[in-house]
């Protein structure tokens, strides 16, 4: 299924992004932001996240590719 | 960056860091060695036993160094049992440390009977729910002083009891507590105690567990005297000076770290109160001062976790999620919290160095979050 952004529209979000946003706003949730508006959102920067996105996939969480 | 998991471990003492620092270069000798550059890390070493000892009201000899308190809770339940060969059986609780937990596990796999009380839903084990599982079987009742999750502190004086009455040995696993409550052995009546040097400020890696005279016991790592021939390897000297200041640091300034402490915890819980956020405090009032496990009903505490750290701000959960589901900790389990706040489960744990601007901007950050 493609999950797009709910704030910009961005298309087709891809599997590192669903799943910071799932260990950051909450496992069950149904809206999604691309990387861009996440960190908006969150008052942090992109690579902020990005550096959250690696020790996930460092801990070999599933969430991410 | 705001530090609020002292709970996990804390900043060491600058005092105890440079107390450390002759032995780690000038004074290195080994101080087993029968010759004259050992006699000074000998006499220190026997100087911060009496240091350790005289904080918990104990003997020196009474007081044996270890790794930690993960060794020190291997080593009272494993010594314990390898010291009784007629494999008599063990009480613990099903919300210890997994030191505790899994020590016991490998005992029962070793054919030592283990049972696990279950804490009433205040995260407290109650003498009744002890004296209704021991009897005369029973070799050792291993209760933690205070839970590390949710900060409960146990009625051990009153378990004690109940565990002498059935001549049974008493153990507390007392890494959380050490250095944060006024700690008396003689009073509490415990035969063994562990406890942990970065719990209280000192270094990591060193230890210590309390062992009554006369309490039977094994040695758990063997190939050496050290230790009165109980606890073999040579002496992390530098490390057991550093754990000797920083406990005795924290004795002596208890008072005031309480009273400060206290009022930090009641300054963040009132300031979320304001704002209407409606929390669970798990472990109610009978909990370590500082150490304040919150639940929040229908919120992620892993996702709360990781934008506080966003924030900069340190803080733990009690729970965790892979691509499936979130899995609970066992001690949320085992005080029965219902699976809705149990995944919304934060801990914060005050210390020494916490301010109340740092209070400020966890309550604030936290109110942004759930609001």
């Amino acid at each position: 299924m493609r999950i797009n952004c709910v704030i910009c529209g961005k298309e087709d979000l891809d599997k590192d992004t669903i799943g910071i946003n799932k260990k950051l706003l909450g496992i069950d949730i149904t809206n999604f932001y691309c990387m861009e508006c996440l960190a908006e959102y969150l008052g942090c920067t992109v690579q902020e996240l990005l550096d959250k996105i690696q020790d996930f996939k460092d801990e070999g969480c599933t969430l991410f590719k | 960056m705001i530090y609020a998991d002292n709970a996990a471990t804390t900043q060491l003492n600058k005092i105890a860091f440079e107390a450390m620092m002759p032995w780690l270069i000038d004074e290195f000798g080994n101080a087993s060695q029968p010759y004259s550059f050992s006699r000074k890390p000998k006499n220190a070493l026997a100087e911060a036993r009496a240091t350790i000892a005289k904080c918990i009201n104990a003997l020196p000899e009474e007081i044996f160094f270890t790794s930690g308190g993960t060794e020190s809770d291997n080593w009272a339940i494993k010594g314990s049992a390898f010291a009784d060969s007629n494999k008599r059986a063990t009480i613990t609780s099903a919300f210890e440390h997994h030191a505790v937990l899994h020590s016991c596990a490998a005992i029962e796999r070793l054919g030592y009977p283990v049972t696990y009380l279950m804490p009433a839903v205040t995260g407290i084990i109650t003498p009744e729910s002890l004296s209704n599982k021991i009897c005369d079987s029973t070799r050792l009742v291993s209760i933690m002083l205070a839970n590390n999750e949710i900060g409960t502190i146990q009625p051990i004086k009153e378990l004690c009891e109940v565990a002498h009455s059935y001549g049974a040995m008493f153990h507390t696993d007392a890494v959380q507590a050490v250095g944060h409550i006024k700690i008396d052995v003689r009073e509490l009546g415990v035969d063994m105690l562990s406890a942990s040097a970065h719990k209280f400020n000192g270094p990591k890696g060193v230890g210590f567990l309390y062992i009554r005279k006369g309490t039977k016991i094994a040695p758990y790592v063997d190939g050496g005297a050290q230790e009165n021939s109980r606890r073999a390897g040579t002496e992390n000297v530098a490390s057991i000076i550093g754990m000797a200041v920083a406990l005795k640091e924290n004795c002596d300034c208890l008072d005031d770290y309480l009273t400060s402490i206290c009022m930090l915890e009641h300054q963040l819980l009132s300031m979320l109160s304001d704002a209407h956020i409606s929390y669970i405090r798990n472990g109610g009032d009978k909990s370590l001062p500082g150490l304040i496990s919150l639940s929040f009903a229908g919120v992620d505490g892993e996702a709360i976790l990781h934008r506080m750290d966003l924030a900069g701000i340190c803080i733990s959960t009690g729970s965790a999620c892979n691509s499936e589901s979130t899995e609970i900790s066992h001690v949320l389990k085992a005080i029965g919290l219902d699976e809705k706040h149990a995944k919304g489960t934060i801990r914060i744990s005050l210390g020494k160095n916490n301010t109340a601007d740092d209070v400020n901007a966890i309550a604030a950050t936290l109110i942004k979050i759930l609001k």
